[in-house]
This record gives C-alpha cells, sequence and structure tokens, in this order.
C-alpha cells in the first residue's frame, strides 16, 4: 500500500501541523517538548517499521529502497537525542519554543525527505526546506545580557547558504541542459557518455558544492565556527550533527553520477580533503570556546569523511556513512555534556569544565569518551571509521594522501585530549556541582555504550551500509 | 552572426545566465551592507532560472520541466528574501547597523 510506503514522513508532516496550531495558542515550552518527543520517538519505531519498504512515489520523484529507510532511522534517532538531552532548552526564551520545536521539527521533516529524494528538483525543495528552518533557529538565541552574536551568525548562515544554493542551481541548470531530464535514474546513464565534456564535470562539482556547505568542507565552511558559537548550545547540537548525515548521503547519490570514471573530480576532493583537515585541525589548536572548538573539528572530521568519497567505490561510500554515523554519536555525547555544563545557556570556554569529573562524574566520563572517540583512539568508534578510511583510501593507491590524514590525526589529538586533561586534571574551584536528570542520565550512558559497541564491533554496520548504498546503483 | 536571429540563439541566453551568475558573486564579494548581499545573491538565483528557461527552450525534450524548476526556483527565491530581511532586521536591531563591518564580533 502506498500509504505505508510515506507513513513516517506523514506522521512528522500531521504533527508539525498540530504543531503549528499549537505554536498560535498560549502552550509553553514544556507542552510542545514533550508533544515533539513524543512524535521523534513514533517516527524511530515507524522508522524501523518501514524498513523493508520499497516503491516509487510522487511521479517516480522519491524512491523507498533500503538507502533511504535506513539514512532516515538515523537522521529520527539524531533528533531525538537531542530533544531527550535539550531537556531545559536554557537558550531560548519560553515564549518562543513552540515555534524553536516547530523548526526543529521541519527541518528533520526535509532532511527525511532529502535522502529518498531522487529527482533534482524534489532534492533542492528538499534541501532548502531543512536549509530555511536551521537559519530561523540560530537567531530564536534569548538575547538578555545583550547577547548579540547570535544575530551575525544567522546573517552569515543564511548569506553563504544563498549562495551555496545558488550554484547548486546554476549546476543543476547545467546538469539539465546536458541531459534533458531532472531524474537520477536518467541521469546516471546519460552522464556517463558525457565524462569527457568539461561541462558535465563542472556541473557536478557545482551541484556538490551545495552538499559540500552542508557538511561544512573547506572553501564553504565559512559559516561553520561563527554559527557554532553564535547559536544556542542546543542549536548548535542539532546543526552539527543531524544534516551532515543527509549531506553525505546525497554527496553519495551525486558522486554515483560520475562513478566510476570521474578522476578529475577525485583530484579536486583530494584537494578539497587535505585542505579542510589542515585548516580544521591547526585552528582548533588555539580555540578558548570549546564549541568553537568543536566547529574547527567538524571541518576537519567533513575532511576525513571525504577521504571514502574518493575512492569512488561501495565500500568507499559505505565508510563515508559509517563514519559520519559515528560522527553524529561521538559529537552528540560531546554537546550533551556542554548543554548540561552550562547553566544558564551560556557559552562555555575550556576551562569551564575544570574539574568535571569531581562536579559530575558521569559527564566527565561522556566528555572523555567522546573526545577520545573524535580524537580516533580505540577501541571507539572514531578510530574504526578512521582506519577503514584510511586503508580504503590506500588500497585505491593515495599513501600520499593518507599521510596528511595520519598527519592529521596526530594534531588533533593535542586538543582533543587537552579537554579531557582540563576535565580530569583541572580543581573544580569555585565551580558547582553539576545536576543531571535522569533521561539525561540514561542517554549519556547509552550514546557510551554505542560509541564503544560500535567502534568494537563494526563489521556488522559495515556490512549494513554496503548494503544500503548497493540498493542506489 | 545575424543580430536578428540573435534572440532565437541558446548561447545568447546561456552568456545572459553566466554573466548574472558573475555580477551576483562579484557582488556579493563587493558589497558592503547585507541588503546588497542579498540582492546578489537574488541574481545568482536568476542566472539559474534564465538557464533553465533557456536549456527548456531549445534542448529539453519536454519543455515544461525547465518552467516548472523555475518556478519553483521563484518561490524559493521569495521564502529565503523574506527569512533573509528578517534576520536582517533583527541584526539592525543589535548592532543599530547592518554593514558587514560593523556587524563582526565573532572572530578567530
Amino acid at each position: 500500500m502506498k500509504l505505508m510506503l510515506f507513513a513516517p514522513e506523514l506522521l512528522l508532516l500531521l504533527g508539525s501541523l498540530a504543531l503549528f496550531f499549537m505554536t498560535t495558542g498560549k502552550v509553553g515550552g514544556k507542552k510542545a517538548r514533550s508533544f515533539t518527543l513524543t512524535l521523534a520517538i513514533a517516527n524511530i519505531f515507524l522508522c524501523f517499521a518501514c524498513l523493508h519498504n520499497e516503491g516509487m512515489l510522487f511521479f517516480d520523484a522519491y524512491k523507498i529502497d533500503f538507502f533511504s529507510q535506513a539514512l532516515k532511522i538515523c537522521i529520527s534517532l539524531g533528533f531525538a537525542i537531542v530533544l531527550l538531552f535539550s531537556t531545559e532548552l536554557k537558550g531560548i526564551k519560553d515564549e518562543v519554543r513552540p515555534e524553536y520545536y516547530l523548526f526543529m521539527l521541519m527541518s528533520t521533516i526535509g532532511l527525511i525527505m532529502m535522502v529518498s529524494s531522487v529527482e533534482l528538483l524534489s532534492m533542492f525543495i528538499a534541501l532548502e526546506l531543512s536549509s530555511y528552518s536551521l537559519y530561523l533557529l540560530v537567531p530564536m538565541r534569548e538575547d538578555r545580557a545583550g547577547l548579540r552574536m547570535q544575530m551575525e551568525s544567522a546573517i552569515k548562515y543564511i548569506m553563504f547558504g544563498v549562495v551555496a544554493t545558488g550554484i547548486m542551481l546554476f549546476g543543476m541548470s547545467y546538469l539539465f541542459g546536458l541531459t534533458g531530464t531532472t531524474y537520477f535514474s536518467e541521469l546516471i546513464p546519460a552522464m556517463h557518455g558525457l565524462m569527457g565534456n568539461p561541462a558535465a564535470i563542472v556541473a557536478v562539482v557545482m551541484v556538490l558544492g551545495g552538499f559540500l556547505y552542508k557538511l561544512g568542507v573547506f572553501p564553504l565552511h565559512f559559516w561553520v565556527p561563527d554559527v557554532y558559537q553564535g547559536a544556542s548550545n542546543e542549536t548548535t547540537a542539532f546543526i552539527s550533527s543531524v544534516p551532515k548525515i543527509a549531506a553525505v548521503a546525497m554527496l553519495v547519490r551525486i558522486l554515483a553520477l560520475v562513478t566510476p570514471e570521474g578522476k578529475s573530480l577525485v583530484t579536486l576532493l583530494m584537494v578539497l580533503s587535505v585542505c579542510s583537515m589542515f585548516y580544521g585541525n591547526l585552528v582548533a589548536l588555539v580555540q578558548t570556546d570549546i564549541k568553537r572548538m568543536l566547529g574547527f573539528s567538524g571541518i576537519a572530521h567533513a575532511g576525513y569523511v571525504l577521504l571514502g568519497l574518493i575512492t569512488l567505490q561501495d565500500s568507499g561510500y559505505a565508510t563515508s556513512l559509517y563514519y559520519i554515523t559515528g560522527y553524529l554519536l561521538m559529537n552528540l555525547a560531546c554537546f550533551l555534556v556542554i548543554c548540561q555544563v552550562a547553566q544558564d545557556g551560556e557559552n562555555l570556554a575550556i576551562d569551564d569544565l575544570s574539574g568535571l569529573h569531581q562536579r559530575s562524574p558521569l559527564l566527565a566520563l561522556t566528555l572523555a569518551v567522546g573526545m577520545f572517540a573524535l580524537a580516533g583512539i580505540p577501541p571507539f568508534v572514531g578510530f574504526m571509521g578512521k582506519f577503514m578510511l584510511l586503508t580504503g583510501a590506500l588500497k585505491q593507491g593515495y599513501l600520499l594522501l593518507v599521510i596528511l590524514a595520519a598527519i592529521n590525526t596526530a594534531i588533533s589529538i593535542y586538543y582533543y585530549l587537552s579537554v579531557v586533561r582540563v576535565a580530569y586534571c583541572n580543581s573544580p574551584e569555585q565551580r558547582p556541582e553539576v545536576v543531571v536528570g535522569g533521561i539525561t542520565k540514561s542517554v549519556s550512558l547509552a550514546l557510551v555504550v554505542i560509541i564503544i559497541a560500535l567502534g568494537i564491533a563494526p563489521n556488522q554496520i559495515i556490512q549494513i551500509a554496503t548494503d544500503v548504498v548497493r540498493t542506489i546503483q | 552572426m545575424n543580430l536578428l536571429t540573435l534572440s532565437n540563439e541558446l548561447n545568447t541566453y546561456l552568456v545572459i545566465g553566466a554573466m548574472l551568475f558573475g555580477i551576483g558573486f562579484y557582488g556579493l564579494v563587493q558589497r558592503r551592507t547585507f541588503i546588497g548581499m542579498l540582492i546578489s545573491a537574488e541574481l545568482i538565483l536568476s542566472g539559474a532560472s534564465v538557464n533553465f528557461m533557456a536549456f527548456n527552450r531549445f534542448l529539453a525534450p519536454n519543455p515544461t520541466v525547465g518552467q516548472i524548476f523555475t518556478l519553483f526556483i521563484m518561490a524559493i527565491a521569495a521564502a529565503e528574501a523574506a527569512i533573509a530581511l528578517s534576520i536582517i532586521i533583527a541584526v539592525y536591531r543589535n548592532y543599530k547597523s547592518v554593514d558587514t563591518e560593523d556587524v563582526a564580533d565573532l572572530q578567530g
């Protein structure tokens, strides 16, 4: 039945409609939160129930397959985790909280629709639905005590975002002109005949640009640190994790257009990857604001993800998806701690984490696991992901690239571990204890367990990821 | 090349589209106010729209796809302008300026 194919999206759409009516009335943030949370958790179960559905919808512009359904689970999980640990939403005024949840939900709907779209126009609309909601989340931070940087972040985010959209649209117009179609199923064979044509390469690069922007890869990274710093802690947790999964998924879909002959494209992506890694890691070394530091680390991680994409092979794409899923979890573990430690939703300097192991041992442990995983230290998921990305690139003969990436991993260890050192070795001085709610405790324990489990036994996940990627060819 | 048939050639429109894109990009780098940057961004979008219409008229097997795409670009551009302008107003309330040089707290 066709309705079952669209069930997760339909649930979220109806939910957002209900939430929209809640925003027009006098509903407080608490009610809106419990409604959204129920919706998000119900959506996870529905996504699992629809995991093996297959079919086409909306004149073949919308494809339900294992690829889209598996990614929908990841996106819904990320959304639910963010909602679970942002219990108090300290950085947002109470009267705008229903709107805040509405935009967060709309953004998730956009991302969920994006991974299913197999046509340029529907992909574009889904991307814009998710982006515009994110643009609006950033300036909603409470401006008490004259805090005004969130406005600057928002304007930078939307301005660069519009340019990235424009570039992507321009590339799409060339794709349309060269092939006369907007469907991926027809674009793939048509593009294979056009690989010698420079216009085709330019078009694909421009379309990739829109998603490289979402991922925060080097020349389109300007927004990352500023938005991370300016947006409230919970918003940053969402922006830094969930959209990146969808971005990688779409990069995989678009790169399928040039597989396996896109040699010139590979060179470009290699350069971008090396630049992202070096830029992100070197600038992160000198940061004092922890969110800004995680922003630069996000740029570096985008560079690592590209290592898997440049192999132009199913196995490489699968490792990239595995890595970005792992990144979602490690990143959320770090942001969970940040959101709890920030008493009034203010920005944290790294020194504010001093003595965290005395103020809250569980949060200190979560932070340590998250940071160790981001640094790529075994047995956590970050290590396994990096290891497989590097061996995958090495098998393709990109020795120099692998050496540069390994050097970068070494650089990054310094700033990740110095955060852990501050949390464990410094004395807390006058800083108060951190009170952690029961749900947050269980979420952080679950994150720790998953980060370790994915790192110890990655085979099954990689197998699933490979199956997932195979379904799009 | 005949000037009179210039309006019936694909290349004319592709050049116009590319020029709009280039002007928009130049404007974005050059403009010092957010409003100016927003106008430049709109030029980039219209460059893409011109391209779509041109390919639609001269090459596409199904001459509705490009038009529909352009309509969607226009709608999206309108939504984007609304969001961008509302954020610009919020910026103005906080900074009393929409100049890029005045709005630069975040650095490092």
